[in-house]
């Protein structure tokens, strides 16, 4: 580990969502780490970098960033936020991105 | 998937010719034979719960199934098998209904054997079913004009075994009646065999790693996207995905009964390096990948969401 152990000091759901929050202005930001639950997943157990946890999370995201843009090109927005991390053992990321006008929108809808 | 799931996709497996467990010879339709005896219908179960009513068929039917029952609780496990195999197969017709509801009301939903007659009382069928009214309801909808009537057996300890058996002993039982196989358990006969849909193979990109490829893989995948409707790149195969996210990508999609292709990104012979460049094509870093007309769609998150929104329809219609 070395050098490398000091940067480790830093979560990566921290980092995570730093990153995130400089990016995209985000209203909500929720990161969930799920880990544990990918604990046998096979690429998982053989990869070292993995060995610490924080390898699956599910992100709830809601920014004006995400105005008029598609699905995919939400996501893309969010994976290239995350390049570093995605590069270095975040393996899966589970994405809800919304615009504020899309919760707004949301929350009338649901029975109050 | 059970073999003996649905009565379709079950019955080929006890076809005449067997093929399970890696026996290629029919089976045997021996010694075994057992002696039929005549249901006993009185006298045993004077409180039956079922109620003598119309005609006398279902009457029998009805009664056998409560004498089945019955024997299940009184008696040790296996006995109830035994009485199926018991169940004579020549008498005690029961007329198919017409209406669907009826049907499901006169004809079990239990595990066992069925054998269906058409109008001649032909005898053109014996099949093995987990649901037998959903089978006969089946059978009626594919091939009405051979569908008359049904005799049916419950299965009281239905695995596999007394499953097979109970269908082997009304075989039997036929082929020394009338010396020949019924016409629709011959081999090659696929009118009652609603085979499941077979899943379709996964794509494979190269002929393999040790193959030089002449075409960048980019390429090949590129071809691939734009020249099939809708692909889903997903980790393991559709049959068997490894991973949960593929998992339900591939639930998705056949939910939505669409014609797609799959390629398992982990396929390292076949696919050998398609993870790396597909993430590059495709700009995007995770899997399962979905392409509707060679543009991305997204991973699994995005159809999810679109499945639930209904959105995914408009989208294979496109």
């Amino acid at each position: 580990m070395g050098s490398r152990g000091a940067k480790e000091l830093v979560s990566r759901a921290t980092k995570i969502k730093t990153k995130l929050q400089s990016a995209f202005e985000a209203r909500i930001l929720e990161l969930e780490d799920v880990s544990h639950r990918h604990a046998s997943h096979a690429a998982v157990k053989g990869n070292p970098n993995f060995a610490a946890g924080e390898t699956h999370f599910n992100l709830r995201i809601v920014s004006p960033r995400f105005e008029g843009q598609s699905l995919v090109k939400r996501h893309r927005m969010v994976y290239d936020a995350l390049a570093e991390e995605l590069q270095s053992g975040l393996h899966a990321l589970s994405i809800v991105a919304k615009t504020p006008q899309e919760v707004e929108i949301q929350q009338k809808r649901a029975p109050q | 998937m059970e073999c003996f799931s649905i009565s379709g996709s079950c019955v080929s497996n006890l076809h005449f010719h067997f093929t399970e467990n890696g026996h290629s010879q029919p089976p045997l339709f021996n010694s075994q034979f057992t002696a039929f005896s005549s249901l006993i219908l009185s006298s045993n179960f004077p409180n039956y719960p079922y109620p003598f009513i119309l005609f006398p068929l279902q009457t029998l039917l009805h009664l056998f199934l409560a004498y089945s029952k019955a024997l299940e609780r009184t008696q040790s496990s296996s006995f109830g098998y035994h009485f199926g195999l018991q169940e004579p197969l020549e008498t005690e017709l029961v007329t198919v209904p017409e209406a669907t509801d009826q049907l499901a009301e006169n004809l079990p939903s239990d595990s066992g054997v069925y054998a269906v007659f058409d109008s001649n009382s032909e005898l053109q069928f014996v099949g093995i079913s987990r649901n037998i009214a959903a089978s006969v309801l089946a059978h009626r909808k594919s091939v009405p004009e051979l569908c008359s009537s049904v005799k049916v057996g419950v299965v009281a300890e239905p695995d596999r075994t007394a499953l097979t058996q109970a269908w082997k002993s009304w075989m039997e039982e036929h082929i020394k009646a009338t010396g020949k196989v019924p016409s629709g358990n011959e081999t090659g006969n696929t009118t009652w065999i609603r085979q499941a849909p077979k899943k379709k193979p996964d794509l494979r990109l190269t002929p393999g790693r040790h193959v030089q490829l002449t075409v960048p893989l980019e390429e090949l995948i590129d071809r691939l996207v734009k020249e099939n409707k809708v692909v889903a790149f997903i980790k393991g195969s559709r049959s068997a995905p490894l991973c949960g996210f593929s998992q339900r990508v591939v639930g998705i999609l056949e939910n939505q009964g669409v014609d797609y292709e799959s390629v398992d990104v982990l396929d390292e012979e076949y696919n050998c390096g398609l993870r790396e460049t597909l993430k590059k094509y495709s700009n995007w870093p995770t899997f399962p990948q979905i392409f509707v007309n060679g543009e991305l769609v997204g991973g699994c998150d995005i159809l999810t969401s679109m499945h639930e929104n209904g959105e995914l329809d408009g989208l294979f219609k496109k």
